[in-house]
């Protein structure tokens, strides 16, 4: 004889989904039909009140309109997927990390307006560190609703105009020199392992104020209000041709490890690789009356600062010819150092959290940066030291 | 040559991939965003959460084939994640409880205002009592009542079929247990 149904079995029978042998035993056991009844009784609240998720009688948005919603948001995943190769180098994502973040930081006289609208507002001759909380900017850039709302965003605003290359490997300073379009700089008595250089890009950026507004809301910074006057600004960014110059053992642009790998497994593989990278300062073009500064203020309040502290920041900046590096609060130090005939700035780094040391410096209108993953930034001033 | 025939080969794979996708995507579009749509009650947040998912099944589809995959399963398992995700957040909650008021009123042809609001409010504790309950209690729940099997609630949620009846049980007790809570505080 069967034993006596549990409650799981119990609860299977009301849904339809016990099996046959002991559906048979249900039938003919009052003992198990009693508790079957109780059971039903608990059950009955908890049903009605989940009820509303039968969807019987609900009809869904058009398969056809999604299915275009969709393919437009892979098309863009695509695209970003090419972007994010296209910073996997170590040094050319932590230094060009900064330039992106640039158009947030840029303000600009009012003296430098060109004829017509638009004002060429940027040429790098000097590079300043601010400390930043990245916290706010990770919830930005992450995969979380937040990431993806933002990711959709800059996807919705921006129109590229030339898509940067994969990078290109090539044998010598003149061979870089004549592909990227500036002359190339190589420290002298010093054998790159690899020379690479990757073409520039051109975008136009739109302002859509209500969705830019709303994403800060919905990170909890409603205090941050952008201006009115923001709104439909067209910020059109230039970047030049830059060129990557390997030495040691250091990972191949574009490949999987450089891509994919954790942080740690790059340090422990190249402990040696010190990557100097050279660009043409960016073109940046605003229209000449948007108020950049109030940008730059809410940037700078967004990652972290206080309100006085950004405006004192803002004020103390010549923001037409400063490069801003962004670096994280707590984790890095650096100082000014003399490189290059010029001031420059070193950082430094604890282990296991990014390259370990970088140094920037702008010079003749070229930013370079040096960093490295072992722990011994004397290199970094003397490949910089070294320079023709 | 080779590496002529080998692209040819790969692009050959990646037109049947996205065929499949699409597939895929036509099959279970409907199923899903009817599961968010009860889940956070609002059709433009059901929306985008249902694309999200089925942006997250192409990721997976570019990771890993989907033959072996159960697909369905897993779009129900992630838009269950992502819906009760979405409605923790309590600025969005108030969000939703604002509009799943309004579309309830558009809905309702015949019961009365006060009806409908005492419906919404409920509504919206139960959707609290979910997000607050063990992930695996409430995708038993949502995707029990939002009409799946025994086996494919199963196959979304990596368990056995025979073990189904009895977590029921035990998800329906804890659901009323916190619900009654819930509404004795208010």
């Amino acid at each position: 004889m069967q034993k006596h149904l549990n409650d799981g079995e119990l609860r299977a029978a009301l849904d339809g989904e016990l099996d046959a042998r002991s559906l048979q035993h249900l039938e003919t056991c009052t003992s198990c039909q009693m508790r079957q009844q109780q059971l039903q009784e608990k059950q009955r609240e908890a049903g009605r009140l989940l009820a509303f998720f039968n969807p019987a009688e609900q009809t869904a948005p058009s398969a056809q309109r999604a299915w275009s919603r969709l393919s437009q948001k892979i098309m863009l995943q695509k695209e970003i997927s090419m972007t994010k190769k296209w910073f996997s180098f170590p040094l050319v994502r932590f230094g060009f990390a900064a330039l992106a973040l640039l158009t947030l930081f840029l303000a600009f006289p009012g003296t430098r307006v060109w004829a017509g609208e638009f004002l060429n507002l940027f040429r790098v001759q000097q590079v300043q560190v601010v400390s930043v909380d990245f916290t706010g900017l990770e919830q930005l850039t992450g995969d979380g609703t937040l990431g993806n709302r933002f990711t959709e965003m800059i996807g919705d605003s921006v129109d590229m105009q030339q898509e940067p290359s994969e990078p290109v490997s090539v044998a010598s300073a003149e061979e870089a020199s004549e592909l990227a379009g500036f002359e190339v700089r190589i420290p002298e008595g010093m054998t790159p392992s690899q020379i690479n250089v990757t073409s520039g890009a051109a975008f136009t950026f739109t302002v859509d104020r209500a969705k830019s507004q709303a994403l800060l809301d919905e990170a909890g910074r409603g205090d941050l209000v952008l201006p009115e006057s923001v709104d439909g600004a067209e910020i059109l960014v230039n970047i030049p041709s830059a060129v990557s110059i390997g030495f040691g053992t250091c990972p191949i642009p574009g490949s999987e490890v450089s891509g994919n790998t954790e942080q740690s497994t790059i340090e422990n593989r190249y402990p040696d690789c010190v990557i100097f990278a050279q660009i043409p300062s960016p073109n940046v073009n605003a229209p000449a009356d948007l108020d950049i500064e109030a940008l730059a203020q809410i940037g700078l309040e967004f990652t972290g600062m206080s309100t006085e502290e950004a405006q004192a920041f803002t004020s103390t900046v010549d923001w037409t010819s400063t490069l801003i590096v962004p670096i994280p609060q707590n984790a890095s130090v650096n100082e000014q150092v003399a490189v290059d005939g010029v001031t420059g700035t070193l950082i430094q780094r604890p282990s296991g959290e990014g390259p370990q040391f970088a140094l920037f410096w702008a010079k003749d209108g070229i930013i370079y940066a040096i960093s490295g993953l072992g722990s011994n930034a004397e290199q970094a001033m003397n490949i910089a030291n070294s320079l023709p | 040559m080779k590496r002529l025939k080998a692209e040819s080969a790969e692009t050959s794979q990646d037109e049947s991939r996205s065929f499949e996708f699409e597939r895929l995507f036509m099959e279970h579009w409907s199923s899903v965003y009817r599961v968010l749509h009860r889940l956070v009650g609002d059709p433009a947040e059901a929306e985008d959460l249902a694309l999200e998912t089925f942006l997250r099944l192409y990721r997976e589809t570019e990771k890993q084939k989907t033959d072996g995959m159960n697909a369905g399963g897993w779009l129900y398992r992630v838009a269950t994640r992502l819906g009760l995700h979405s409605i923790r957040s309590w600025k969005r909650r108030e969000h939703y409880e604002l509009t799943a008021g309004r579309y309830a009123l558009e809905e309702s042809e015949q019961a009365s205002p006060a009806e409908i609001l005492a419906r919404q409010e409920e509504r919206g504790q139960v959707r609290l009592v979910l997000s607050w309950m063990n992930e695996r209690q409430s995708h038993l729940l949502v995707l029990r009542h939002s009409g799946l099997s025994y086996k494919e609630i199963a196959e979304a949620l990596n368990l056995e079929p025979g073990s189904i009846g009895p977590l029921l049980v035990r998800a329906e007790r804890e659901f009323e247990k916190q619900y009654r809570a819930l509404a004795q505080e208010e």
